[in-house]
């Protein structure tokens, strides 16, 4: 690879992300600065790129909506382009459209740190139940819900 | 076949009884004289300390006895009484005897066979917790024949006793283990060669409280004995014999006693164990808290385990002069209610009227805007009977600063004469060790069972060992001893107190007579009649006793309190009973823990502002405006005046729940958010304890009764005022039966267990077995 290849990647790369400020730009928020084929678009406007110039592994790659900036994170890419990424298969979506079946969900982003984070719901008591004014009484309460307290229906002498 | 109590093999050799002779010639201390004396703190107590030492004999420091006998111990000469057994002097030397059936406070079975030693001339060896000592006999605790017998005995139970320590509640306090190691052989002859299994007993149900693996039982017979000498109860019994032999109620019954966790104590195995404590914790593993109980008026000994901020297990600690070693079942096994039905957070109301959770600044200055809005004579505070002491000095404090004097107990106290002016009129003054040396016992208006379980257990000793004799005036209840029913109502006092009645004489007889007056008597319509009337009986006792020449200072009136702190509020200055609140319908009401629900929304102003400072959402929260999360029993640092006068501490055995704070702290807070200069003048404990002796000195001299004087004073004044007339009604007994027992305040009413054993007793009085 002569250093005129190399010249000539730069400059294409230079072009294809609209000029100097932009690519200084790109490489300030990818930490790389490549040109390819524009292969497709996604929903939340990621733009897929493909050149097998670049060895495998690096040959696709993603460059997210500007709107997330430095934001950006791996579960943003939707399931169809996540295949294509990894090499699960070379098609495309925009050339093979995914199935859609009705059980599918939405795709959705990983939370995780941010306040929609999921939480598991507890499962143990609490240690010291409150008492609660008369308004904010549930029927959680045990006369109205023995079962879940665990406290058995009929009890001879006690519990045993 | 079946043999209840203590007839299976029990020799009733005669416990002498330990009497604590305490001579205190208490001088005068009336609430009045120690306010003027306050400064001067003069030491007006005893020489006596509270806590004697367990007795392991009777009167083991008399060495010098006349008719003391030397015993030998391992060559070691010891000089006891006639009549202590062997086991008793080997105590006395130093000596350990292993043991399973003989215990201080029992009867002696002599069964289980672990205490054998030899004595000399003697071919077999012989029990030594059953043997009377002679004169020069020569005991050897560690001979080879005395060695091999515990061996074997050892062997034997161990043989009949499953493997399954790991298990097993009771390891790590198990004295089958602990002495196994001490005593037992290395190795075991045993071996199930036919691989039919060991012994097998089934289980029993004796309710919601004690857990019984039968397996395990080794036949000592301290639960059948406890049953029936301490407690009253001859539910438990033996079935079978030899090997065959089963401790248990013969039907399935529950074991309907309000003393029966203390045979989890007693169970050297763990063939006893404690249902709610089942399976969470060794004991290893927990912190020990000592601390005092508020559930009686008695405020016995308890020692609060916990780990990991809750609360485990509630045991018994040993005080002689109040509890013994026995608990009441319900400050056993309450502690699962200080876990439930919470105040957590302050709360208030908001503008729709609904209680909604606030922080404390919120919450506190949303107080005091309104309590600066009312002119201190409009205000009233109502506290409960488990306020410790700083918080009702911290709470007068707050008020007097406001200007505010009407504070009230919720429990109430006949006022008319001396009332509570006189401390005498309101103490259990002979004390509860007073009991052992009495010999008539006069119960007015109290089922005893109940109110003070472990007073009644004392009672129930005397009757046993003392031929104590008990008469009771209102409505007749099992006190599981006989007693002489004279009457259902006031009428029958009346007719004592003047000396006609056919019991006068008897009473007229006793060299040491004790009336005791319960507090719930006193709630009743007739209760000033019943106190005057008392007062009056007690005083023409007392003039008997001294022209027969009896110079001791044995005081006769007693009032037993069914509330832990009911006299320590009195020594502070409250007001007994909310009739003055209601009379003035305050604007501002302040009620710390007051939840028997005396005061109602009725009984104040249209507008009044009502706040809750508590540790249990109950009566009193659901009335309030504003709710103050406070520290239960287990969670602060804070005194308890007992029913006798006796000053406690109890210590902090967890953390408050939540936002909740100790109750003296919160009332500093609110000082600094009200009007004027009424912040309070302490910020530590020490200084709060400072201020609690400058009020009464008494309140800080902890375990100390303060003695009270002035009866004839009080008699004068009873007699000047007009004996008041009573309506002749049935004085009542709040707590009639075994279910009435177990929910009585805020914290067990919050308890799951104590709701477990109301059903348990109620389902009991269903089956033909009763109770």
């Amino acid at each position: 690879m002569s250093l005129i290849q190399k010249t000539l990647n730069l400059f294409r790369a230079i072009k294809q992300n609209g000029g100097i400020l932009s690519s200084l730009k790109t490489l300030y928020v990818t930490d790389d600065l490549k040109w390819g084929t524009h292969v497709g678009t996604d929903k939340y406007g990621n733009k897929y790129y493909e050149n097998n110039y670049y060895f495998l592994s690096r040959n696709r790659w993603v460059i997210y909506n500007p709107d997330f900036h430095l934001d950006y994170d791996g579960s943003q890419i939707p399931p169809e382009w996540h295949m294509w990424m990894h090499y699960t298969t070379d098609k495309p979506p925009t050339v093979k459209p995914p199935v859609n079946y009705k059980w599918m969900v939405p795709h959705q982003e990983n939370k995780s740190g941010s306040s929609e984070m999921y939480y598991p719901y507890s499962t143990t008591r609490t240690k010291i139940e409150s008492w609660q004014p008369a308004h904010l009484r549930t029927a959680d309460t045990e006369e109205q819900n023995p079962k879940l307290f665990n406290i058995p229906q009929n009890n001879r002498i006690g519990v045993q | 076949m079946f043999h209840p109590g203590g007839v299976h093999g029990a020799r009733h050799i005669a416990q002498s009884l330990h009497h604590v002779k305490n001579a205190i010639r208490g001088t005068c201390s009336s609430k009045l004289l120690m306010q003027q004396k306050a400064a001067a703190a003069v030491a007006v107590e005893s020489k006596k300390g509270t806590v004697t030492p367990p007795p392991t004999g009777p009167a083991p420091t008399a060495p010098a006895a006349p008719n003391s006998v030397e015993v030998y111990i391992d060559d070691k000469m010891v000089m006891v009484e006639p009549g202590t057994t062997v086991l008793q002097a080997a105590a006395l030397a130093g000596v350990e005897i292993p043991r399973f059936c003989y215990h201080d406070r029992l009867s002696i079975a002599g069964n289980c066979r672990m205490c054998l030693v030899e004595v000399e001339k003697s071919v077999k060896p012989v029990a030594s917790c059953a043997m009377p000592v002679m004169k020069g006999m020569r005991v050897k605790t560690n001979s080879p024949m005395t060695r091999k017998a515990r061996e074997g005995v050892m062997e034997f139970l161990l043989m009949n006793h499953p493997l399954d320590c790991p298990i097993c509640d009771q390891g790590g306090e198990c004295d089958l283990q602990d002495q196994s190691m001490m005593f037992g052989s290395d190795r075991s002859r045993f071996t199930d060669i036919k691989f039919d299994g060991k012994r097998a007993v089934e289980d029993k149900n004796i309710g919601p409280l004690i857990k019984t693996i039968m397996n395990r039982c080794i036949h000592c017979t301290r639960c059948i004995r406890f049953g029936s000498e301490v407690a009253g109860v001859d539910d438990l019994g033996t079935t079978g014999r030899g090997n065959e032999m089963q401790v248990g109620t013969y039907v399935e019954k529950l074991f309907a006693s309000e003393l029966s966790g203390n045979v989890i104590d007693l169970c050297p195995v763990g063939a006893l164990t404690s249902k709610p404590y089942a399976f969470t914790y060794r004991p290893w593993e927990l912190r020990k808290h000592e601390s005092v109980d508020v559930m009686d008026g008695l405020g016995s000994a308890i020692l609060v385990n916990s780990r990991g901020g809750e609360i485990i297990r509630i045991l018994p600690r040993v005080h002689e002069g109040i509890n013994e070693e026995w608990i009441s079942d319900k400050t056993r096994f309450v502690y699962d209610g200080l876990k439930r039905q919470r105040l957590t957070q302050p709360m208030l109301k908001n503008s729709q009227g609904l209680l909604e959770p606030v922080d404390w600044e919120d919450a506190l200055s949303g107080i005091a805007a309104r309590i600066n809005r009312v002119p201190g004579q409009e205000m009233a505070a109502l506290v409960g009977g488990l306020c410790d002491v700083e918080a009702l000095t911290a709470l007068k404090d707050l008020m007097n600063r406001l200007g505010c004097e009407t504070l009230c107990t919720e429990e109430s106290f006949p006022m008319n004469a001396a009332g509570t002016d006189l401390r005498s009129n309101y103490l259990l003054n002979t004390k509860i060790t007073g009991v052992e040396e009495a010999d008539l016992v006069l119960l007015i208006g109290t089922n005893i069972r109940f109110e003070a379980p472990v007073l009644n257990a004392r009672i129930r000793k005397a009757y046993l060992h003392n031929n104590l004799r008990i008469a009771s005036i209102g409505e007749r209840v099992d006190l599981r001893y006989e007693t002489d029913f004279l009457g259902d109502s006031v009428h029958v006092l009346a007719q004592l107190a003047d000396g006609d009645h056919k019991y006068s004489e008897i009473l007229s007889k006793a060299k040491k007579p004790m009336i005791i007056v319960g507090s719930s008597s006193l709630q009743h319509g007739d209760g000033t009649a019943v106190l005057a009337n008392a007062i009056v009986l007690a005083d023409s006792l007392r003039s008997k006793m001294s022209s027969n020449g009896d110079e001791s200072d044995w005081k006769v009136l007693n009032v037993l309190h069914r509330h832990a702190n009911q006299v320590g509020a009195l020594d502070l200055g409250y007001k007994a009973g909310p009739s003055a609140i209601k009379q003035m319908q305050p604007k501002v009401l302040f009620m710390m823990g007051a939840d028997d629900g005396v005061v109602q929304r009725r009984d104040l102003a249209g507008d009044a502002f009502v706040i809750y400072q508590g540790h249990h959402g109950d009566k009193g929260a659901e009335m309030a405006d504003a709710v103050l999360p406070g520290a239960a029993y287990t969670e602060k640092y804070a005194t308890y005046v007992n029913t006798e006068g006796r000053a406690q501490r109890g210590n902090v055995a967890v953390t408050p729940p939540g936002m909740a704070r100790e109750d003296w702290k919160i009332l500093r807070a609110l000082s600094e958010f009200v009007r004027g200069s009424s912040v309070l003048p302490y910020d530590s404990l020490d200084e709060v304890r400072k201020r609690l002796a400058e009020i009464a000195p008494h309140l800080t001299r902890y375990g100390q009764v303060e003695d009270a004087n002035y009866f004839r004073q009080s008699k004068d004044l009873v007699w000047n005022a007009a004996r008041p007339g009573h309506s002749g009604q049935t004085l009542p007994a709040q707590q009639r039966e075994l279910e009435d027992f177990y929910m009585t305040n805020t914290i067990s009413r919050a308890s799951r267990t104590m709701a477990k054993c109301v059903t348990a007793a109620r389902h009991q009085k269903s089956t033909r077995y009763g109770l």
